[in-house]
């Protein structure tokens, strides 16, 4: 009879020792977690430039359409060609549009796309540096809910902003872009809601003797092309 | 003598046993009477140590109520096993939702994936957890764009140079990386911004202000705290009054809570991102509500935009919102 409880206890060991020494995952719960380790952001916003953005490039909207519609009719500007992925005050939108080189910064170029083209209408980036998710927001794309981590959905806008002061913005810096000349342009912008509320796009909002500023649609370049 | 005793032992058990059955009719019970009005809706969040938390459950249980649901708010304590608890009471409790604010992005899943096997849909509020599976959705503030936008505010105020201190979040949420990667998306590319340390203070005030005034000692003519929320904000603010750096340190926060706005509007604190807690919350309510009454497709996450609100906007906003939603 000791004996048996002897064998009894040691068998309640063992067994102790064996489940706490194995475990069992689903392999659907692996290979998940192991996608959430190696994703590759900078993969995928090559995949994004490469293979999809310009798939819709043919649905931009002609900036100087959109810049009336923000000036007369915000909403109707949103409901026709705003995008968001998810609940904002602000909408990205994926334009196109020619227009004439007025001023050279630093960090961005003044154009004119509206006659008599003598006042700016946008603020092209021409930073090595560009901030946020106007392109990928705009292209319409890219859905958070593709991702169970939303940093990798912030990842690859930081890698498509990458992409595009490489291949876009640093190329035709070295163009050495003029004063005067007339270029022709894919891009997107992110406008809020409520932008229009104390000023129009196109209008002085301050001035001095020397300068005048004005309210433009401020814009991140997809492609460039001198006309 | 050993006849009584084992009498006695028999009594007990058979007490015991008695106890446990009526317990379970009971469970059973309150879970039948949820088939009886519209049912009971749980809201388990975080913490309710943190004035933007309060608000975050307070607002998600008055949606509820308001829609004709019995609302009860859990207090994780920050804790994943009393958040873990929580969920075992709410799956016997007979609850028809749960409107969720994680404790952790990795930890809160197996909580989320237990509800959902005991067939009570989750709705996540604010903070998200790793997974697609097992919430119905999750209502997320956007922090990694509203931490850009707060990064290029921060660049503009310091006017590109400059040393800085950044107090983190709780390093096993989500939210405590969005914005610090959000806001260091921007800022490193200044290399006259130095940070010249980076510590976590954990979300909370009191931790931010002993860790700030620990790192003045070391740092004593920092020019501005980048806070990864307004507790901390508020906590970094005491030890700068405290060390008599208040009027030459800037402080800058995130949440949009009441505190701070008053702060803004005085003059001190800087900025701070205004994420729109009961706006989350109310939403998340709502959603329950459509969920139970049959709509099933739902977005698996939804990001809120944060608002920048400075010095400059501040007559735009309030506590915890716009001025035009109040």
């Amino acid at each position: 009879m000791k004996k048996v409880g002897k064998y009894v206890v040691a068998a309640a060991i063992m067994a102790f020792l064996l489940y706490h020494s194995i475990y069992f995952k689903k392999l659907d719960d692996v290979k998940k977690q192991r996608q959430r380790e190696t994703f590759n952001a900078a993969q995928y916003a090559r995949d994004f430039w490469d293979n999809q953005l310009f798939r819709v490039l043919d649905k931009t909207v002609d900036v100087k359409e959109l810049i009336e519609l923000f000036n007369t009719n915000m909403n109707q500007a949103i409901r026709k060609y705003g995008k968001a992925p998810g609940v904002s005050r602000s909408y990205a939108y994926l334009i196109r549009g020619n227009g004439k080189i007025l001023s050279i910064a630093q960090d961005f170029l003044q154009l004119s796309v509206r006659e008599p083209q003598t006042n700016p209408d946008i603020k092209i980036a021409s930073s090595l540096y560009i901030p946020g998710n106007a392109v990928r927001d705009a292209s319409g794309l890219v859905d958070v809910s593709e991702f169970s981590d939303t940093m990798k959905f912030n990842e690859i806008s930081s890698e498509i902003n990458k992409i595009l002061v490489k291949e876009v913005i640093r190329p035709f810096l070295e163009k050495k872009p003029k004063i005067g000349q007339t270029i022709r342009f894919f891009g997107a912008t992110q406008v809020a809601q409520d932008a229009t509320e104390q000023n129009l796009f196109g209008q002085v909002i301050s001035s001095s003797t020397e300068t005048k500023e004005f309210q433009l649609v401020k814009v991140v370049p997809i492609r460039f092309e001198f006309e | 003598m050993a006849k009584k005793l084992s009498f006695c032992i028999i009594m007990i058990l058979v007490l015991a046993l008695s106890t446990f059955s009526c317990k379970q009719k009971k469970q059973q019970q309150v879970g039948n009477e949820k088939s009886k009005g519209k049912g009971k809706i749980a809201v388990v969040i975080s913490t309710l140590n943190n004035p933007w938390f309060v608000v975050l459950g307070d607002t998600a249980k008055e949606r509820a109520e308001q829609l004709g649901y019995e609302a009860t708010i859990f207090d994780s304590q920050n804790d994943t096993a009393k958040e873990s608890d929580h969920f075992d009471n709410i799956i016997t409790g007979g609850y028809a939702a749960i409107l969720f604010n994680p404790t952790e992005a990795d930890g809160s899943i197996a909580n989320v994936k237990k509800a959902k096997e005991a067939k009570i849909p989750t709705f996540c509020i604010d903070r998200e957890i790793n997974s697609n599976d097992v919430a119905v959705t999750q209502i997320l503030s956007d922090n990694y764009s509203g931490c850009v936008e707060m990064g290029q505010y921060f660049v503009k105020k310091m006017n590109g140079k400059g040393k800085y201190v950044e107090l983190l979040g709780i390093l096993g949420d989500n939210n405590t990386w969005n914005r610090s990667k959000g806001f260091h998306s921007v800022v490193d590319n200044y290399p006259n911004l130095k940070m010249v340390a980076q510590q976590t203070a954990e979300f909370d005030r009191t931790k931010a202000m002993e860790v700030l005034e620990s790192i003045l000692q070391a740092n004593p003519d920092i020019d501005a705290v980048f806070c990864g929320n307004d507790a901390m904000a508020m906590g970094a603010y005491q030890a700068l009054v405290a060390a008599g750096k208040a009027e030459k340190v800037m402080v800058f926060g995130f949440d949009g809570a009441k505190d701070v706005i008053d702060s803004i509007s005085d003059g001190k604190i800087i900025a701070t991102g205004m994420q729109f807690p009961k706006k989350m919350a109310q939403m998340a309510a709502e959603q329950a509500d459509e969920y139970i009454k049959g709509k099933k497709d739902f977005p698996k996450k939804v990001p809120v935009a944060v608002e920048l609100v400075t010095q400059e906007n501040i007559t735009r906003y309030t506590a915890y919102g716009r001025q035009s939603e109040q």
